[in-house]
């Protein structure tokens, strides 16, 4: 189930999962710390990007240094008989909104659906919110603006 | 942050070149010299706007299991309650919310078992319930942010 990996190829990705060196040659700086030849570092990002291990590489924003201040998550309940596939795209679709997902509910939390949205100015998502209503026909739904970030980092898998 | 630095971030969030020089790729694009691009990701990097470059890895595929987690926290218990959480090195984002469910987290471990221990740890000590929320069906992850044509001009 899980991916295997060799030593050097753990060594590896434990430098790019956190922040590439400093340096105008990143890749030939972790081949060295590692053992390993720039080749093989750039082969194995390259392998782990094309089967999707990697979904992304590059830099991750603190998006409320980028503009983004605003943003709010929202869980949906959808009501029996929805066109769960047709509701998601319309989410999907909108440029506003970074992750939708479908969610396991509990007898506390009957909602299904989350979106995050983020917005640039205060009642951006409000709009959002408003429009994908209208647009989708689901009237109820749970507003959960961010208060303050409590944690935030990057998950350390080797 | 100018128009300039706005083309590198719309460029290097998701394209960061995977080659020996990165950054005199990205300066042949964008008609600067290697070391103008080292310096402005630097001073990007300095103001705080980029967090890091790196990989982002799909937990999915790596054989983990991820999912949200939501909590009703009374404010008294609020502290004691973060601190716990937040000790989980699989607990990568965590949220205080303007909602009764005000603390929202993402866990990631090694299996579903896993996760679901830690969570029944959370909640054997300190006495809140933990509700355990795992994606069944995934519309749209994209976490790139449209940088020119767009604000951020502080």
């Amino acid at each position: 189930m899980a991916m295997q990996f060799t030593d050097t190829e753990k060594a590896i990705l434990r430098r790019v999962q956190g922040d590439l060196p400093d340096s105008a040659t990143p890749f030939a700086d972790i081949a060295r710390d590692t053992g390993a030849t720039e080749e093989q570092v750039l082969a194995l990002v390259e392998r782990l990007k094309d089967c999707g291990a990697i979904r992304r590489f590059g830099a991750t924003l603190r998006h409320q240094k980028a503009g983004y201040a605003h943003n709010a998550m929202v869980a949906w309940r959808l009501p029996e008989g929805t066109d769960t596939e047709a509701v998601g795209r319309i989410m999907a679709a909108r440029p506003e909104i970074s992750h939708c997902y479908i969610r396991r509910t509990t007898p506390e939390w009957t909602y299904q659906l989350y979106t995050m949205i983020h917005g640039q100015n205060p009642g951006d998502h409000a709009r959002v919110v408003a429009e994908l209503s209208a647009a989708t026909g689901l009237e109820d739904y749970a507003v959960l603006e961010s208060v303050r970030e409590l944690k935030k980092t990057s998950m350390k898998y080797f | 942050m100018d128009a300039i630095d706005r083309r590198i971030l719309d460029v290097i969030q998701s394209g960061f070149p995977l080659a020996a020089r990165p950054y005199a790729e990205l300066g042949r694009d964008l008609g600067l010299t290697e070391a103008e691009v080292l310096a402005r990701v630097r001073a990007l990097k300095e103001s705080g706007v980029i967090r890091r470059i790196g990989a982002n890895f799909q937990s999915a595929h790596l054989g983990w299991h991820s999912t949200l987690c939501a909590a009703k926290v009374p404010p008294e218990g609020l502290d004691d309650f973060v601190a716990t959480v937040n000790a989980h090195p699989g607990v990568t984002h965590n949220y205080l919310r303007d909602h009764e469910f005000n603390v929202w987290f993402a866990f990631i471990g090694e299996d579903p078992e896993t996760v679901q221990r830690a969570l029944a740890d959370i909640s054997a000590a300190t006495g809140v319930d933990v509700l355990y929320l795992p994606a069944t069906r995934l519309f749209k992850i994209k976490v790139d942010f449209a940088m020119q044509g767009a604000g951020g001009e502080q």
